[in-house]
C-alpha cells in the first residue's frame, strides 16, 4: 500500500530536482521550468498531508489550488520579463546578463 | 462576517482598478499626471480612514484575516511610504516613454499586497499577500523600457523572488503536514519541536528572510536595487522589508512559540552578519543606488535584532524603528530622482554641489542620511536606542556593543556623501528644477524625521499600543 | 473495487480497438483511384510557400500567456459551482466580482491590441 512516506519522498525528489535545475541550468526557459517543479513538490506534499492527516478537512488540498494560480500567473510574467530580456540582450542565457558590476 | 474589516484593502484594489479603466478612456497621448493625482488622493483617503480603525481588533473568515492595531501600524506606514513615493515619482513617471497609468496601478496593487501581509492571521494568506507584492514587483523593476539594466534586474528578481517562494511554501507544506492546521492560533495549539516541524520553520524564515534581503540571503538586492527605475527602489526598500517583518513578527510570537529557543540564537548571529556586512560593503560603493541597498541592508540587520527581546518593548521597538526608517528613506530617495534628473546618472560625484543648487534638497538628505546612521537629534537616535536598550537587557550585551560601533562606522560612508553635497563645486552649470510635489514630499519627510527625534513620546506612545495588541503578550 | 478496475480495463481495451477498427474497415473496403491533384499534400487549399518550420509569431505568444493566465482563474469556479447550493447569495456576488476583475483584465489587454492576429 502507498503510505504517506512514499508521496513525500517523491516531493522531495522533485523539490530537489528543481534546485538542482535552478542552481546548474543556465538558460533561463530551463530555469522556470525547474521552479515549477518546485512548486509541485509543494503540490503534491500540501495534497498528501490533507489526505493522510485530515482527510476530512480540504486545508491543504485548496491550499494547492491557490499555488497552482499563483505560479501561473507567476510564469506568465517571467515568460513576459524573458521576452524582454531576449529583445534586450538577443539571448536567453543568465550568463550573459552582466551589464551590472556585481 | 464583518466584511468592512477588508474596508482599507478594497478600496485600494479598487482605486487601482478604477485607474486602469481610466487609462483606457484617456486619450493615447495624454499625460498621465491626473491619475498620479488621483492615486495619491485615493492613498490619502484610505491613510486617513485607517486613522479612525485603531482600537479594533477582530478577524474575519474564519481567522485567516485580523485586524488589530499592530495590523494598522504597519498598514500606516505602507500608505505614507507610497503616498510619499508617488508625490516624488510624478516626474520620474512622465519620462516613461509609455505605459505610465499601469504605473500607478501596479503600485498600488503591491501596497495591497503589503497591507493583506500585515493582516495576514495563516500561512495561506500570507502567502497570498506575499506573491501579490512579489509578482506585482517583478514587473514594477522590469519598467524602464529604454534600459537593458532595468529588464536584467527584473529578470533577475523574478528568478530568485519565485524561488525563494517555493522554499518558503515547502515549508509551508511541512508545518502543515506537522500541525494539521494553516491557521496561526491553531499551529501555536499543535506546535511540536519535531524535526519535520523545524524543517518547515526554517524554510519559511528563510523565504522570508530573503524579502527582507538580510545577510547570506541578500544577494539579489545591490543588483535588483541598481536596475530597477527609483520610486520602485524606495518602494522595494521600505515595502518589501517592513511588509516581511510584519509577517515575521506575527508568525513568530503567534504561530511559533515552541521555536523561540533556537531562534535567539540564530537571529542574534543573522543581525551580526547583516550589521558587519551591510556596513562594510556600502563603504566601497560610488553608485547612490547600490550604497542605498547595502545601507537598507543594514538597517534591516537593526530591525530584526528587536525580535530578540520576545515581548512588547521589543516588537515596540521594532514598530518605531520602521516608521522612522520609512520617513528617511523617502527623504533619501526624493533627492536622489531629483538629482537622477538633473544628471541623468546616479554616481555619488553627482551630487557634488547639491548644497548650492538646491539647498532644501542637501539638508533633506544629510538629515536623512544622518538620522540612518543614528546621530542625535534625527529620529534614528531614538529609534537605535529604544532597540539596542531592550535587547542589552534581555542579556544581548555584545549584539548591543556590535551594533554601536557599526553604526558609527556607518557615519563615515553617509557623512561622505553629505561631504560631496557641501564641499564640492557643482559639476553642471544649469538651472536645478525641483518640482512642487517632490519638494512637498521631502519637506513631510525632514519634518518628520526632525520631529519624532526631538520629540519621540507619540510616536512610541501608538507603537507600544500596536505592540500590546499582538495578543499573546 | 476489482470490479470497478475491471470495467475501466474494459473501457480502455474498447477505445483502444475502435479506431484501429474503424480505419482498418475503411482501409479494408476503400477504392483506390490516384490522381495527381489527390496525390499532394493538400487535396483542397493553396500549396505552402517556403519552409514549413517557421518560428512561431510574438503575436502568438502574447496570446497564449494571456490565455495561460485565464485559463487557470477558472479553477475557482469550478469550485464554486460544485458548492454552488449551499453557498448561496453571498458567494455568488464574490463570484460576481472576482469575475468582474477578470473581465476588466480582459478588456484591458482587448484595448491594447493583445488579443490581435497579426
Amino acid at each position: 500500500m502507498i503510505s504517506l512516506v512514499h508521496y513525500l519522498t517523491v516531493a522531495a525528489i522533485l523539490f530537489i530536482i528543481g534546485v538542482y535545475g535552478v542552481l546548474t541550468k543556465r538558460n533561463i526557459v530551463t530555469i522556470l521550468m525547474s521552479i515549477e517543479l518546485m512548486l509541485n513538490a509543494v503540490n503534491i506534499n500540501l495534497v498528501a498531508f490533507s489526505r493522510f492527516i485530515q482527510p476530512e478537512v480540504l486545508t491543504g488540498q485548496v491550499f494547492s489550488i491557490f499555488t497552482i494560480t499563483v505560479a501561473a500567473s507567476e510564469v506568465a510574467v517571467g515568460l513576459a520579463l524573458l521576452f524582454r530580456v531576449y529583445h534586450d540582450y538577443d539571448t536567453v542565457h543568465i550568463d550573459k546578463l552582466n551589464r551590472m558590476r556585481w | 462576517m464583518n466584511i468592512t474589516l477588508l474596508t482599507s484593502e478594497i478600496a485600494i484594489i479598487c482605486l487601482s482598478l478604477l485607474i486602469i479603466i481610466l487609462d483606457l478612456l484617456l486619450p493615447r497621448f495624454e499625460t498621465r499626471r491626473s491619475l498620479g493625482y488621483l492615486a495619491a488622493a485615493g492613498v490619502a483617503g484610505v491613510f486617513a480612514y485607517t486613522c479612525t480603525q485603531y482600537g479594533v481588533s477582530a478577524t474575519v473568515y474564519q481567522g485567516l484575516f485580523t485586524l488589530d492595531s499592530f495590523a494598522l501600524f504597519f498598514k500606516q506606514i505602507f500608505l505614507l511610504a507610497i503616498l510619499l513615493t508617488l508625490l516624488f515619482s510624478f516626474d520620474y513617471v512622465e519620462g516613461l516613454a509609455k505605459y505610465q497609468g499601469e504605473f500607478y496601478a501596479l503600485l498600488l496593487l503591491a501596497v495591497a499586497g503589503m497591507m493583506i501581509m500585515a493582516s495576514a492571521n495563516d500561512l495561506l494568506t500570507v502567502f497570498i499577500g506575499t506573491e501579490l507584492m512579489t509578482v506585482t514587483f517583478y514587473i514594477l523593476v522590469g519598467y524602464q523600457f529604454n534600459s537593458s539594466k532595468s529588464s536584467e534586474a527584473g529578470m533577475k528578481y523574478m528568478i530568485l523572488g519565485s524561488v525563494s517562494s517555493a522554499v518558503l511554501l515547502y515549508g509551508v507544506s511541512w508545518v502543515y503536514g506537522c500541525t494539521g492546521s494553516i491557521v496561526f492560533e491553531q499551529i501555536a495549539k499543535h506546535a511540536n519541536t519535531s524535526l519535520g516541524m523545524l524543517f518547515g520553520f526554517g524554510l519559511i524564515v528563510a523565504g522570508l528572510f530573503f524579502k527582507m534581503a538580510l545577510i547570506p540571503f541578500h544577494m539579489w538586492a545591490p543588483e535588483i536595487y541598481e536596475g530597477a527605475p527609483t520610486p520602485i527602489t524606495a518602494m522595494l526598500s521600505m515595502g518589501s522589508k517592513v511588509a516581511g517583518l510584519a509577517v515575521l513578527l506575527r508568525m513568530v510570537f503567534i504561530a511559533f512559540v515552541p521555536m523561540q529557543a533556537y531562534w535567539g540564537g540564530i537571529v542574534s548571529i543573522i543581525a551580526a552578519i547583516t550589521m558587519i556586512g551591510g556596513t562594510v560593503i556600502a563603504m566601497w560603493q560610488t553608485n547612490i543606488k547600490r550604497m542605498m541597498a547595502y545601507s537598507s541592508i543594514t538597517q534591516a540587520g537593526y530591525m530584526i535584532v528587536g525580535l530578540l527581546s520576545a515581548d512588547a518593548s521589543g516588537i515596540k521597538s521594532v514598530l518605531f524603528y520602521a516608521m522612522l526608517y520609512m520617513f528617511a528613506n523617502v527623504g533619501v530617495f526624493a533627492t536622489i530622482i531629483a538629482v537622477k534628473k538633473h544628471h541623468g546618472s546616479n554616481e555619488i560625484k553627482d551630487f557634488s554641489g547639491l548644497a548650492q543648487q538646491s539647498p532644501l534638497l542637501a539638508v533633506v538628505m544629510t538629515v536623512s542620511l544622518l538620522s540612518m546612521a543614528g546621530i542625535p537629534p534625527m529620529a534614528g537616535f531614538a529609534g537605535k536606542l529604544y532597540v539596542f536598550s531592550t535587547v542589552i537587557e534581555k542579556g544581548y550585551l555584545w549584539l548591543g556593543l556590535l551594533g554601536f560601533v557599526m553604526s558609527m562606522i556607518s557615519v563615515y560612508y553617509y557623512l561622505n556623501v553629505t561631504k560631496v553635497i557641501y564641499m564640492n563645486e557643482p559639476c553642471v552649470q544649469k538651472e536645478f528644477i525641483v518640482s512642487q510635489p517632490l519638494r512637498i514630499a521631502a519637506l513631510i519627510s525632514l519634518l518628520a524625521t526632525l520631529w519624532i527625534g526631538i520629540y519621540p513620546g507619540p510616536l512610541a506612545e501608538l507603537a507600544n499600543t500596536a505592540a500590546r495588541s499582538l495578543s499573546i503578550l | 473495487m476489482l470490479h470497478d478496475y475491471a470495467n475501466i480495463g474494459m473501457l480502455l481495451v474498447i477505445a483502444l480497438l475502435f479506431p484501429f477498427l474503424a480505419l482498418g474497415a475503411s482501409y479494408i473496403i476503400q477504392p483506390r483511384r490516384p490522381g495527381v491533384e489527390k496525390s499532394m499534400p493538400y487535396e483542397c487549399g493553396v500549396d505552402t510557400v517556403g519552409t514549413t518550420w517557421v518560428q512561431f509569431r510574438i503575436s502568438y505568444f502574447l496570446y497564449a500567456l494571456i490565455f495561460v493566465v485565464f485559463d487557470v482563474e477558472t479553477i475557482f469556479l469550478y469550485l464554486w459551482a460544485i458548492k454552488f447550493q449551499q453557498l448561496g447569495l453571498a458567494a455568488f456576488i464574490e463570484m460576481f466580482v472576482f469575475m468582474m476583475v477578470l473581465v476588466i483584465g480582459l478588456g484591458y489587454a482587448w484595448n491594447k491590441g493583445g488579443l490581435e492576429w497579426k
